[in-house]
């Protein structure tokens, strides 16, 4: 039952460990821009797309979102194989974290886009604005102050994702920390210290996140 | 997709099916046991943190500490942190019960929000009311909020159960014979990704998807009533 801590051996690796944070980040950002794009076009297609289309992009979101992260992106990476399509570490975790967020933002967007009151609408023509003005002054910035609250919760959701990158081999924050348990068999010191970083990260995010929500939307900052 | 056709008839044969079945149980014995302990859990820490007295302080800071901590920790690093912490102390431990902790752990920093929230569903009068008539913390927990909160927490808490199944995945990265870890053996014993992965995807949807359905039932049964 006697174990010392001794976080001298590992604190050499710690500029390697912070480099491990910025590529979680940068799979994080990619993924989430990727799943953005995924929740903009299927929240479109959800909403204006005929009672096909919409139940294609349902299909999709339900089952993204009733199995587990890392059983998809076990099947990309070695299913996709299959088919000829070999796919590095790095891809396919994006993938799969991209497919993965881009599922729960599909939901998210067309809640957002769907809560555009009518009477503000009505309000804004009242005013006698544009169609154009409509979208600039009163649509737009109404759906962004609803989206972005729950935009900015899926991004830490997806850094703390990224970590899984770690199974396939990928060098980011976990994998890295890996490695080093590898290498010294610190494990304790390794990983506590990975975690603190990754607290720090996903805080980091969090705070940022809602300063800028507060500077550019005016959203009232609302941590914890 | 040749290969899935012509493995087909193996892959389903009795042995596998008994495997595959037996991983199910795994995986939902894993995620019901650790959010059953969360519960109870979750609850203990959301009452402590209603304390007043100077004197446990320390603990609610610790606690409001670590549920924060476990919620923005990726829990593969948590279960890491549990399994080589065992292993350093040299603390045999089952593969199974190792995952069981470290996903408790989890589960109970969750569920201690939830339940926090379902507290702070409770009017502030209530509350004023019940210190008025001079009720213990546990009497006013016991008589007048439990009775209430528990329609929010119970539903919330089954949905974040469905969620947490999936979690449970990363105990195949310890050795837990669940889903996960059935499906990657199938790969390693020569079958076809598509076809052992894709069979665990399938399984995993038809043990959430009703069960997720069935949660949305009861949030919508007990917002009503």
């Amino acid at each position: 039952m006697h174990y010392a801590l001794h976080y001298g051996q590992v604190t050499p690796y710690l500029p390697y460990l912070l480099g491990g944070a910025l590529v979680s980040l940068w799979i994080s950002v990619l993924a989430f821009a990727g799943g953005l794009v995924i929740g903009l076009l299927g929240a479109f297609g959800r909403i204006y797309g005929g009672p096909l289309l919409s139940r294609l992009i349902y299909g999709y979101y339900i089952f993204f979102t009733n199995t587990p992260q890392l059983v998809q992106i076990f099947f990309l990476f070695y299913g996709l194989a299959d088919f000829g399509l070999l796919l590095t570490p790095f891809e396919a975790v994006w993938l799969g974290l991209t497919l993965n967020a881009g599922a729960y933002l599909i939901e998210i967007q067309k809640a957002g886009f769907l809560s555009t009151r009518l009477s503000e609408l009505e309000a804004a023509e009242t005013l006698g604005m544009s169609r154009w003005q409509q979208l600039r002054f009163v649509i737009v910035p109404h759906i962004a102050r609803v989206l972005y609250p729950p935009l900015s919760n899926q991004f830490i959701i997806v850094i703390m994702g990224s970590s899984m990158g770690a199974i396939f081999g990928l060098e980011e924050l976990t994998g890295r920390a890996v490695n080093i348990n590898g290498q010294t068999f610190r494990a304790l010191e390794v990983f506590s210290l990975a975690g603190v970083i990754y607290l720090g990260v996903t805080m980091l995010a969090t705070v940022g996140l809602a300063l800028a929500g507060r500077l550019l939307l005016r959203i009232p900052l609302r941590i914890a | 997709m040749h290969a899935v056709i012509e493995q087909w008839p193996r892959f389903f044969s009795g042995p596998n099916v008994l495997f595959l079945a037996t991983a199910l149980l795994n995986t939902v014995l894993l995620s019901l046991a650790s959010c059953c302990i969360g519960l109870a859990l979750g609850f203990v820490i959301a009452s402590t943190r209603l304390t007043r007295s100077w004197a446990l302080l320390p603990l609610r800071l610790l606690l409001i500490g670590l549920t924060e901590a476990l919620r923005r920790i990726p829990p593969l690093v948590v279960l890491f942190l549990v399994f080589f912490g065992f292993s350093l102390f040299q603390i045999d431990m089952a593969p199974f019960a190792v995952a069981l902790i470290a996903l408790t752990l989890i589960a109970t920093a969750f569920i201690a929000e939830i339940v926090r929230s379902g507290f702070r569903s409770i009017p502030r009068e209530q509350w004023d009311a019940a210190a008025t008539m001079n009720f213990s913390l546990a009497q006013t927990l016991r008589h007048v909020v439990v009775p209430q909160a528990w329609k929010i927490v119970v539903p919330t808490v089954s949905l974040f159960f469905v969620m947490f199944i999936k979690d449970t995945a990363l105990a195949s990265q310890i050795g837990v014979l669940e889903l996960t870890f059935v499906g990657k053996s199938f790969i390693d014993r020569g079958f076809s990704p598509l076809l052992s992965f894709g069979t665990v995807l399938l399984l995993y949807f038809l043990l959430s998807f009703p069960l997720a359905r069935a949660g949305q039932w009861l949030e919508a049964r007990l917002a009503s009533s």
